[in-house]
């Protein structure tokens, strides 16, 4: 490398049991200019409290209109290695598995044209890929697209879907995270390269209400797996849970959102009827508790980070859709929701936005879902159904 | 109206709107539709055709994307012009 770079402040993130972004960037240094003058342009950062980096632009790759994210340094002369700085996103694999093949691959591309720094995953889901110059950014896609890979979405478009590990690893899973995710990737493949929405949407799949992808508080449409029948209760397994120190009063019992569970010391009985499905019981019970019957997944809109407005949560449109491929009635119904939201919002607003402001009713009339209990966000807080005229006749 | 005619007619709507509004890709082909009387679906085909050839492209500022005419150092980037 040319020059060196004194970095105490970095420094100082160095120290400590846990890993650190720090030491991990000074490895890429040692072979990357790029990453090089990274370091020294954070360091100053730093020092100055102070942002050195340009957003947004015209970079990008020909026909897409998303998956690169332009970034320029407002010191190009004292940092010239990070004159350009662009991110890369890359759609990950459903549930970000990878063989050490394909990683090698990723990363021997990225050394090729970028500054070799990563961040696996983004909060989005993409791989993403920190650095490269406008110039790289052609030669770079042609290889990624030529061993199979193709980049993520970014601006006003469909996101990068995500979802998690699901029945690949995991007991809890209702619904086939992976393949619902692969799904609707490949159908909304036009909404994610080129960007014709108002703003962001993002779908997020969750095999159950634990929720792992934080599709709950952070998707646009969150489709969390659920199931219909009862919990199963195995006893003798609660009794060992006893035995073994759990306090299952206060640690199951009180802890249950609609006060379903009871327990007398022997045996723990559920109110099924009452039960909203939150997971709690059976993630900490997993020995115990089981999930039976029909499985499928609840549907909810309009969740987001606080960007605009302040963070939203997702809400339940659809309690119960049972999921199954090619998984056309999913599609349709997220269809009719970009739709009303594409025909209604203005720039920059969420579909979750748009719903506070012209209301839920309006909502589910366009997307053609009937009102249900379940739906009810906040009860007795906001009552979002009201009686027409035409509803309305005189006896 | 032939495609090529269609496409001049879209790139005047963007070239009109240039400096003044952002315009969604939306935006150009309910305008174009209502000005032209073609199909919104013919009107999306020839705005996909003429962003994926480098005539138009898609920008990104302030949040949203948009879409635009290409500045010549765009073109010169994508090896459209020497």
């Amino acid at each position: 490398m040319s020059k060196k770079y004194d970095t105490p402040l970095l420094d100082e993130l160095e120290k400590g049991p846990w890993p650190s972004f720090v030491t991990e960037m000074k490895k890429a240094a040692a072979r990357s200019e790029m990453a090089n003058d990274e370091l020294g342009q954070l360091e100053k950062s730093y020092r100055t409290k102070r942002g050195y980096w340009k957003h947004g632009g015209i970079v990008g790759v020909l026909g897409y209109g998303g998956g690169v994210i332009g970034r320029y340094s407002s010191l190009p002369d004292e940092f010239p290695g990070v004159a350009h700085f662009h991110t890369v996103r890359i759609n990950q694999p459903s549930g970000w598995f990878y063989t050490t093949k394909a990683l090698r691959e990723i990363c021997d591309i990225w050394d090729k044209y970028g500054s070799g720094l990563t961040n696996l995953h983004g909060s989005t889901g993409d791989l993403v890929l920190l650095g490269t110059t406008t110039e790289n950014l052609e030669p770079l896609f042609a290889e990624y697209s030529s061993r199979g890979w193709d980049l993520g979405g970014s601006g006003s478009a469909m996101r990068t879907p995500s979802c998690c590990i699901g029945p690949a690893r995991c007991e809890w899973a209702n619904i086939d995270t992976l393949e619902i995710c692969y799904q609707m990737t490949q159908k909304f493949q036009d909404e994610l390269h080129r960007p014709a929405f108002p703003y962001k949407f993002k779908i997020k799949v969750a095999g159950c209400a634990v929720d792992c992808v934080a599709s709950i508080a952070r998707a646009d449409c969150s489709i969390i797996g659920t199931w219909k029948g009862k919990i199963e209760i195995d006893q003798d397994a609660v009794q060992w849970y006893a035995k073994n120190g759990m306090d299952i009063k206060a640690e199951i019992v009180d802890m249950c959102p609609t006060a379903c569970i009871s327990y007398d010391g022997t045996n723990l009985s559920i109110d099924d009827d009452n039960c909203s499905r939150c997971m709690h019981c059976i993630s900490k019970m997993t020995k115990a508790l089981k999930p039976t019957g029909e499985k499928g997944a609840t549907i909810l809109i309009g969740s987001k980070a606080p960007i605009v407005v302040g963070s939203l949560m997702s809400w339940v449109i659809v309690p119960f859709m049972k999921l199954e491929p090619p998984y056309d009635e999913l599609e349709e119904l997220i269809r009719k929701m970009i739709e009303w939201w594409d025909d209604n919002a203005k720039p920059r607003e969420r579909i979750g936005e748009l719903i506070e402001a012209r209301g839920m009713r309006e909502f589910l009339e366009a997307i053609g879902v009937p009102p249900q209990p379940q739906q009810v966000f906040e009860p007795r807080k906001d009552p979002f159904f009201f009686w027409k005229d035409e509803d309305l006749t005189k006896e | 109206m032939d495609t090529n005619e269609l496409k001049d007619k879209i790139f005047a709507f963007v070239e009109a709107a240039k400096g003044k509004k952002k315009l969604k890709e939306k935006d150009i082909i309910k305008g174009v539709s209502a000005d032209t009387g073609v199909d919104k679906d013919t009107v999306k085909k020839a705005l996909r055709e003429m962003i994926d050839v480098g005539r138009l492209m898609y920008s990104y500022g302030g949040g949203a994307s948009s879409v635009e005419i290409p500045s010549e150092e765009y073109l010169r980037e994508k090896g459209l012009i020497k």
